[in-house]
């Protein structure tokens, strides 16, 4: 990065208007983020990655589980070899990929204050990755039951 | 920055070649997003087509006014009989057919002079912003897949009209990495909304890269092989236009330069402290605030030093906790009374109050007494 650009200029140049924005009139004008490295999706400095020297992203992976994705400092000129790609299938328990996601982010000193936003987001992705469950029959009452009952 | 930052020059094939250049200059100057749309907006109106209503239109008909007395308003009317159009009302705007309020004139004020030092500050900072790949991104190009940014290509493989071809600029592009914007740019085209489409703009579609050359060396075969692809425009690096390097005044056009070209940068915009070559009267501009990270300033010894240090910093307020009897609990009463653990462990509350035994009055304070 030349020594005229940085991360808090790239915010204030963007912060109005930028391809990864998303804003809508609804609900006061809310403002989300399309950025891959955003956890949130909230269009802040703090979770946009691309106005962040290091940032976390976790997406679906192709077959289940979650892909990781960290930004590599010093190579932020190099957009073909600037992110570091980890995945996590869908045959790890959710737990163990947590701690896989905490042990090699936030514990080691890289964006410790996105931990608890990395977790949840990889924790709503494998969920969604369940089956959906179906409901239970419901139970008849009443006149209803009475005539299930003499049939 | 100790070193003086280089970009790796790549081959046709899009590998990374040996030889590197540094830099140019102008990839430092302070980023100016205001002048840039403020320049963008008035280069904008420079090539506009005057139009204007036709100068008869409204004032074809005799009308004149009735005058007072016939019980009508005094607005000219159409003279004659025998068709509905007599008797109406004519030339006025607010009448049917009639003239236009004030009828727009081709000798309308349509160009915007800029002032030279405005719009040569307003290019170099759109330069200097095609460098950051997060701009690039931000501005909507997709520029994962390119290999480093400035994108600098080597001029062999322009040389002897050897782009000619779109099916050779399209593969040079593909192979440089820049495949995946032209298919952005292809993907994108859609109808106009509303009536641009009878005037010949009919499609709308995103912008692609931006070839910059340098003609005297690459040549201008590449300028034939190139426009037919989506999406791509190419420029001439000595008469970079602002409308290109930032579309819609938004900073971070995708670039692919020539190594021809971005040799030619240094010559044409020459530095802070040497007048540029080609340009009369034009220093580069240089930053007013040096250091663009808020989070360095803050954290630099020059701040730190004139801080007074934080008070409390340590003892944080606790919230919603649970109020605990000082009565029950013995930690909430040795917080309260710290006086509590020597009293319970000398068992003061246990101990009985020793008192001396009362002596009898003597008989000398007896009658001390008697005497008052």
């Amino acid at each position: 990065m030349a020594s005229n650009i940085s991360y808090d200029l790239i915010w204030e140049i963007t912060r109005q208007n930028s391809s990864y924005l998303v804003k809508r009139k609804q609900a006061g004008g809310v403002q989300f983020s399309r950025d891959p490295l955003n956890l949130t999706n909230k269009h802040s400095k703090k979770y946009e990655g691309y106005a962040n020297d290091k940032a976390i992203g976790i997406l679906p992976g192709e077959n289940g589980g979650v892909t990781l994705l960290t930004k590599k400092t010093g190579s932020a000129n190099k957009p073909s070899s600037a992110l570091h790609t980890t995945k996590f299938g869908s045959n790890k328990s959710s737990r163990k990929t947590y701690r896989s996601i905490v042990s090699s982010t936030a514990k080691k000193g890289y964006r410790p204050d996105l931990r608890a936003e990395a977790v949840s987001r990889a924790s709503a992705i494998r969920k969604s990755q369940k089956p959906v469950k179906q409901d239970k029959p419901a139970k008849l009452r009443g006149a209803k039951a009475r005539k299930a009952n003499e049939q | 920055m100790t070193t003086r930052p280089t970009v790796t020059v790549i081959g046709a094939d899009g590998a990374p070649s040996d030889s590197t250049h540094p830099l140019p200059e102008v990839f430092k100057v302070p980023i100016r997003p205001d002048i840039v749309q403020s320049v963008h907006t008035g280069i904008a109106k420079n090539k506009r087509q005057p139009y204007a209503v036709s100068e008869k239109a409204g004032h074809q008909t005799s009308a004149e006014s009735w005058g007072t007395g016939r019980a009508v308003a005094r607005i000219p009317r159409v003279s004659g009989g025998g068709t509905h159009r007599a008797g109406q009302a004519a030339f006025g705007n607010m009448c049917r057919s009639g003239r236009m309020f004030a009828p727009t004139k081709v000798w309308r004020k349509w160009h915007q002079k800029i002032n030279l030092g405005q719009k040569r500050f307003a290019t170099a900072s759109a330069l200097a912003a095609s460098s950051s790949p997060a701009l690039l991104l931000a501005r909507g190009h997709s520029v994962t897949s390119v290999p480093e940014v400035p994108l600098v290509v080597s001029s062999t493989a322009f040389s002897g009209a050897a782009i000619a071809k779109t099916s050779a600029a399209l593969a040079l592009l593909k192979a440089v990495g820049a495949g995946a914007d032209v298919d952005r740019v292809r993907a994108s085209r859609k109808l106009r909304a509303g009536k641009g489409k009878l005037r010949g703009r009919r499609h709308r579609q995103r912008r692609g890269p931006l070839v910059v050359y340098n003609p005297v060396e690459d040549g201008r075969d590449l300028v034939k092989a190139f426009r037919n692809i989506p999406g791509v425009e190419t420029s001439s690096v000595y008469s970079l236009n602002l409308l290109q390097l930032a579309p819609g005044g938004h900073l971070g056009r995708f670039i692919v330069w020539t190594s021809a070209a971005f040799k030619a940068l240094d010559t044409i915009y020459g530095t802070t402290t040497e007048p540029s070559a080609l340009k009369k009267n034009f220093l580069l501009p240089s930053a007013l605030v040096t250091q663009p990270d808020i989070g360095k300033l803050i954290n630099s010894s020059e701040i730190q030093t004139v801080l007074r240090p934080v008070r409390g910093a340590a003892i944080t307020k606790r919230q919603n906790v649970q109020k605990k009897n000082p009565l029950v609990n013995k930690q909430v009463l040795l917080r309260l009374n710290p006086y509590a653990a020597a009293f319970s462990k000398e068992k003061l509350g246990q101990a009985s109050v020793k008192q001396d035994e009362v002596k009898a009055p003597t008989k000398q304070s007896l009658t001390l007494l008697h005497e008052n």
